[in-house]
Parts: C-alpha cells; sequence; structure tokens
C-alpha cells in the first residue's frame, strides 16, 4: 500500500479529483503515518480484540441461541420428566401444540391474559400518561418535579419478590391494612376477599399496577419534556385552551412515545410470571394463571418440557405478531410526519 | 384594531449567573392601522420586543397598552394578537392546510370554511401545492411561508410578524413584499414587523423604529431615517452602500468655515448658519457623514467637491460603486455604471452643503 498509489491510479489518473485517497498520497495522511511499519504501532495483540468479541459471542450463543434452537427441539418431541435425563426423545410433530391449544387450562389463561392486557398493561400506560402530563403541567418548578418522579418511580425499583410480598401483606384478608384502612374509613362492612377465586387476577393486576405504572410515567414525561415549547407558544397566542392543546396538540405529538410504553408494556406482559408465582401461585384453582405461568409451571416445577416448550413459543408468536403490528404502525406515523 | 404602545418598557432575562438587559426603556405608540417595522442588527432585542408585545414573555418594567386597556398581565389569548414566529413553530403532526387553519378550528368555524380560508391564503403565499404535507418534509422557505399564513389568516387586533422573509429567495420576497404591503392596505390593521433588512423595512413600513443594543435608536418616516439619522449609527445603517464617514474639525479662513477632514488634506464644505450651529457646539472632534448617493461624479461645478484617487470600480449592473482614497481616507460613491474610471484615476465627485450631516464625535449624535 505504501507505493501503491501509482499503479492503483485509475485510467486518466492526473486529475486531482480522480485520485483515491490512499495512504501513499502524502496530501491525504502526515508522513508518520505513510512510513510507519503496518501493525508495528498495534497496542494490544492480535489475539486480544478476537477474544474481545468473540467470548461475548460465545456467552450469548450458550445463553440465547443454544436454548432457542433447544425448545424448539423439543417442543416437538415428547420430552417430560421420565425421559428428560435419557436422551430417548421420541418426534411427536405438533402433538405438543395440539394439547396445549386443546386444553381449558390454556384457554382460561387466554382470557387472563387478555384482562390483564386490559386492565393491567393498558391502565399502567394510560395511568402513567396522565400523571406524566398532569406532573409537567402542575408542577412548574424543577426540584419538585424531581422530588415527584423519584417518589412514582420507587416502587419500580423493588424486586418482584418484595413487592408479591409487600402486597400479600397489605392484602391479607383478614389482618391486612388495606382492608383494615377501607374497614375504618366505613367504604366496606366486611373483609373483602382478595386471594378468593373471582379476585386473585385483580389483586395480582392492583400489585402490577403499582409496580410498574412509574414505567410508561417516566417514557410519556421524558416524551413530553423534549416537545419544542415554541410550538406551545404558537397554540398559545393562536388562542388554543389547555383542553384544546392536549387534545390537538399534545396527545398527537405524544403518540408515537405511548406507542412505545404500550410496546413496552406488552411486551412484560407476555413473560410475566413473578407476581403470579409469588402471590397466588395461580389460583386458586388456576383462576388467576398466564400463558407464561403455566409454562413455567408446566416445564420447571413439573418438567413437561416438550409441553412448556410449546407454550413458549405460541407465546413467543403471538407476541412477535402483536410487536409487529406495533413498529409498522409507528413507521408509518414517522414516516407520515416526513421523519424516517 | 388597536394602538399598541409601550412605556418605559425593560426586559432582562435573569438566569443563575448573569443578566441580560435584552429591551431597556423602550418607548413605541404604533398608531391604529399602522405598519411599523422594528430593524435592528441581530440580538439588539427585536424578538423580545415582540414577545412582551404578544404576552410569551413577562415585562420586567414597563407597561403596554392596546388602545387604553392595560394588557401587561393579560395572556396571549386574551390579548388577540397574531404571530408570526422567527422559528416557524408549526405544528408537527398536521397538515399545512390544518397548521393554516388551527386558529380558525379553535374559534369554532366549520371545517368547509376554514378549508376555503386555508385554501385563499396558501394561494397568496403560493404554498397552495404542499396543503397536504407536513411541515418535516418542508424548505425553510416554504415552513416560513406557513407560519406567516397561519398568522394571516386570523383577524386579530395586532398582527406580528417576526422575520418572515428571512429565508426567501429575493424573487419570491420581492413579490411577497408586495402581497404584504397590499393585504395591509386592505385589512388596514395594526402592523408590526420585525426584520434586520433594510430593504423589506423601508419597503413596507409607514414608519420604522430603528433598535441596537437594547434600546431604540430612531423612529420615523424613512426620510427620516435617510435625511436626518438620530445619530451615527442610523446614518451608517440605513443605506445601501453605508454612509461615508470622516472625522473632522471645523476650521476657518477669509473663505468662510468649513471642516477638515483629519489624516487628508480633504475639506467638506457646509452652510455658513449651519457653521455657526456647529461652532456653538463647541466640540474639537466632529463625524461627518456623506451618503455615496449625495457624490456626484460630473455634478454641478459650482457645487463644492472632494477630489480622490480611484482604488475600486464595482460595476454591480444599474449602477457602479467608485471606492475613493484620499490620504489615509478612503470612502465611496455611486456612480452611473457607465462610468469609466480607471484605478489610480483622479476623479472630483461634487455634493451638495446641505447633504453633509454632521454629528457629534463624542455622543454621536446628529448635530446637523
Ligand atoms: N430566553 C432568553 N434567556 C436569556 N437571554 C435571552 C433570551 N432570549 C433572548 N435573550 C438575549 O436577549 C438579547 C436579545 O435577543 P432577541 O432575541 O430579542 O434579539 P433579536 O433582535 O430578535 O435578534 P435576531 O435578529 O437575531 O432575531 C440577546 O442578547 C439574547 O442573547
Ligand atoms: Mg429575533
Amino acid at each position: 500500500m505504501v507505493d501503491g498509489s501509482a499503479a492503483d491510479e485509475p485510467s486518466g489518473g492526473n486529475s486531482a479529483l480522480g485520485r483515491r485517497l490512499d495512504r501513499g498520497d502524502p496530501a491525504t495522511f502526515p508522513e508518520w503515518f505513510n512510513t510507519r511499519k503496518p501493525r508495528a504501532n498495534l497496542i494490544v495483540a492480535r489475539w486480544v480484540p478476537l477474544a474481545l468479541v468473540g467470548l461475548p459471542v460465545l456467552v450469548l450463543f450458550c445463553i440465547v441461541v443454544y436454548p432457542t434452537v433447544w425448545m424448539f427441539y423439543h417442543a416437538l418431541h415428547d420430552t417430560n420428566m421420565m425421559r428428560l435425563f435419557q436422551s430417548n426423545w421420541s418426534w411427536v410433530g405438533f402433538e405438543n401444540f395440539a394439547t396445549v391449544l386443546s386444553s381449558p387450562r390454556f384457554g382460561d389463561s387466554v382470557v387472563h391474559l387478555g384482562i390483564y392486557l386490559t386492565f393491567g398493561a393498558c391502565l399502567q400506560v394510560l395511568l402513567g400518561a396522565a400523571l406524566a402530563l398532569i406532573l409537567y403541567e402542575l408542577v412548574k418548578n424543577n426540584f419538585l418535579r424531581v422530588v415527584f418522579l423519584i417518589a412514582m418511580v420507587l416502587p419500580m425499583m423493588l424486586p418482584p419478590s418484595i413487592v408479591g410480598v409487600l402486597w400479600k401483606f397489605l392484602l391479607t384478608p383478614s389482618n391486612g391494612a388495606i382492608n383494615q384502612a377501607l374497614l375504618n374509613l366505613g367504604l366496606i362492612d366486611q373483609h373483602i376477599e382478595w386471594f378468593n377465586a373471582g379476585m386473585s387476577l385483580w389483586t395480582i393486576i392492583i400489585a402490577d399496577v403499582w409496580n410498574w405504572t412509574a414505567l410508561p410515567l417516566l417514557i410519556v414525561y421524558s416524551g413530553r419534556v423534549s416537545l419544542p415549547p415554541a410550538v406551545y407558544e404558537a397554540a398559545r397566542v393562536d388562542g388554543a385552551g389547555t383542553w384544546t392543546t392536549l387534545r390537538r396538540i399534545t396527545l398527537p405529538m405524544l403518540k408515537e412515545v405511548i406507542a412505545i410504553a404500550f410496546i413496552v408494556r406488552f411486551m412484560d406482559a407476555f413473560k410475566f410470571v413473578d407476581l403470579v408465582f409469588i402471590m397466588t401461585s395461580g389460583g386458586p384453582a388456576q383462576s388467576s394463571e398466564l400463558p407464561a405461568y403455566i409454562a413455567f409451571q408446566r416445564g420447571l416445577r413439573e418438567f413437561a418440557i416438550g409441553e412448556a416448550a410449546a407454550y413458549a413459543i405460541i407465546i413467543f408468536l403471538v407476541s412477535a405478531v402483536l410487536i409487529t403490528l406495533f413498529l409498522k404502525y409507528l413507521k408509518k406515523v414517522l414516516k407520515a410526519q416526513g421523519f424516517a | 384594531m388597536a394602538r399598541v404602545s409601550l412605556k418605559d418598557v425593560n426586559k432582562i432575562y435573569r438566569s443563575r449567573h448573569d443578566e441580560v438587559h435584552a429591551v431597556n426603556d423602550l418607548n413605541l405608540t404604533v398608531n391604529d392601522g399602522e405598519f411599523v417595522a422594528l430593524l435592528g442588527p441581530s440580538g439588539c432585542g427585536k424578538t423580545s420586543t415582540l414577545r412582551m408585545i404578544v404576552g410569551l414573555e413577562e415585562i420586567s418594567s414597563g407597561q403596554i397598552h392596546f388602545d387604553d386597556v392595560l394588557v401587561n398581565d393579560l395572556d396571549s389569548q386574551a390579548r388577540n394578537v397574531a404571530m408570526a414566529f422567527e422559528t416557524y413553530a408549526l405544528y408537527p403532526n398536521f397538515t399545512i392546510e390544518e397548521n393554516l387553519a388551527f386558529p380558525l378550528e379553535v374559534r369554532g368555524l366549520s371545517a368547509p370554511e376554514r378549508k376555503k380560508k386555508a385554501r385563499e391564503i396558501a394561494e397568496i403565499l403560493r404554498i397552495d401545492d404542499i396543503l397536504d404535507q407536513r411541515p418535516g418534509s418542508l424548505s425553510g422557505g416554504q415552513q416560513q411561508r406557513v407560519s406567516l399564513g397561519r398568522a394571516l389568516i386570523r383577524d386579530p387586533a395586532v398582527f406580528i410578524l417576526d422575520e418572515v422573509m428571512s429565508h426567501i429567495d429575493a424573487h419570491l420576497k420581492f413579490q411577497m413584499l408586495f402581497d404584504l404591503k397590499a393585504i395591509h392596505q386592505e385589512l388596514k390593521k395594526t402592523m408590526i414587523y420585525v426584520t434586520h433588512d433594510q430593504v423589506e423595512a423601508l419597503a413596507l413600513a409607514d414608519r420604522v423604529a430603528v433598535m441596537s443594543n437594547a434600546e431604540l435608536r430612531q423612529f420615523g418616516t424613512r426620510n427620516d431615517l435617510y435625511h436626518t439619522p438620530a445619530s451615527v449609527f442610523v446614518a451608517d445603517f440605513i443605506g445601501e452602500p453605508p454612509t461615508n464617514f470622516f472625522e473632522a474639525e471645523l476650521f476657518t479662513d477669509q473663505k468662510g468655515t468649513a471642516l477638515h477632514v483629519a489624516d487628508s488634506d480633504l475639506v467638506i464644505q457646509i452652510d455658513q448658519q449651519h457653521a455657526q450651529r456647529i461652532a456653538r457646539w463647541n466640540e474639537s472632534r466632529l463625524t461627518v457623514g456623506i451618503r455615496p448617493q449625495s457624490l456626484h461624479l460630473n455634478g454641478d461645478r459650482n457645487l463644492p467637491a472632494l477630489e480622490a484617487e480611484v482604488a475600486i470600480n464595482e460595476y454591480l449592473g444599474e449602477r457602479s460603486i467608485l471606492t475613493l482614497t484620499s490620504g489615509a481616507c478612503r470612502f465611496r460613491a455611486v456612480v452611473d455604471a457607465d462610468t469609466a474610471a480607471a484605478r489610480g484615476e483622479r476623479v472630483r465627485v461634487h455634493y451638495a452643503p446641505e447633504d453633509v450631516m454632521v454629528f457629534s464625535g463624542q455622543t454621536e449624535l446628529i448635530i446637523l
């Protein structure tokens, strides 16, 4: 390369315009660069960059790629506890999927998931968005804003096990704090049985809303902060009141951000296991089971690996379709506004 | 419609570390239906003044009246002003048509009526071909016209237009200046137009307020500004090419009193009555201004003249600009386009004594 420039010249290469950027060109690179020995001043040995890239790839392969392939494999085999360590799995085609899709347990869990998505995930996003906008509009002092934000984000920082146990205590029917408080306030006249069959899913939703509303709040709040103030000045001058501004300007401008908050919460909803496990274990009588929880239960506690894998794949496919639709929508919106 | 009057208005931006005095004791009255331009270099406080009139910025001290109503504490909605923003401030999620029609939508006009009006204004501003696009995909000049349109579509007490033509090409600007003037003559509304381009200001405005360094320097018609500029700054700022300035001293000999230009042998003649007024001022150093347009090559032989050497002869189409030197002095004269004056040639440029402007050397304010 050092003296390659003359040989590499394109035909008619006398013109300065046609000259390639080349190491041999003294106009492009300084003298020391042209005369240095290739590789002489690499500061690390050659295997170091390979190792730096290779190790993480290897780790990712072990904890992501291999288990995924393994899961697909076992979804098509009759792997269960008896045979798990014997390696004599036999091919059953889509039998696991058929079992799952036809079981009433799965059907119920889909209904539960629907309830959870509407009243858990959606409510969190709507509540979070509302709180974010109210906080932004009402609290103008920067210090107070930070204080409020931190206060609202605290629940999100607790580990799920703590949140679950905390709410279990708070909601204990006989002497839990919440029932006591409601009784004292005269809002109810007997204990609410929070962990009854009809109630337990809702109880989980209450705890989850408390736990996760802060995430959409943060997302929407940061979106609101980054909206251009000049647009709001224009709206004021144009005579738009608070409500019109919110409806016609703020919400439309935030719709991508809110969509992202939805995506994040929906993705979590499909793999929502922790609070279910800690608070109700899916009970009583499977009345608060979600698909991911059944996959967990069947696979890691009952070792019906094939069936659990089928659950996981179904969840994966449905969520992938939903997320793709979301992203498509997002792209369309951005395109309509002249970005992207 | 409204008369807008500002009385001792100040704007001070305070941050944790320092203060910026953006507008200093501004007194200005814009009559009902008048077209006033606010002209000044970048950063002199024009936008700050407008924002206080519109109600987007708190007034640090002073009073703003619309007719006889004190509006200091009224918000923008209550003041009923229409503003075109320097930064456009278009609604990114609306189409151009919705942007234009938003002020009407807020006021509850029906959809077909809004559409009709938006189309009308878009045709005037030549943006009717982009009505269904969104601001993100427009050029700066197009966005600027949308922003202007969104102000003009309304029927406010006062129109406030902040540098609405800075990104528009010269050809289209010429058309738009004409259209804007026509709109003003038709609507007869008070308009305050901010610009740092004197051509726009002088072309459009009934009166021009010249600002610099947060202060109002002069407020008057274009004749006032051109012929009796209040200070060296105004004389320099108004007029293209800028006024020639000379450092000069008064001296008297048997022929009478004249001004002697420092560091050269140029002598500038003035009327004898004027000379007495200047003498009464009793200042040794004076600043003398003569506009390049007032210097005539081959002028009236009876008039006094400056003799100098040609340094540059710039040909600018319908006229040429000669840059002349005499000693350490350099000045310019506007001459006919076909003038054949070569570099190094000595020429005489004549002027009328009444075209000579004399300013105090210390305060830089006009003496005559
Ligand atoms: N929000 C603000 N905070 C602090 N200083 C400001 C603010 N807005 C303007 N200033 C300062 O006030 C001065 C006047 O600004 P202004 O925007 O009024 O100038 P302008 O005459 O409109 O200039 P231009 O022709 O560049 O638009 C400037 O020195 C600017 O730095
Ligand atoms: Mg400005």
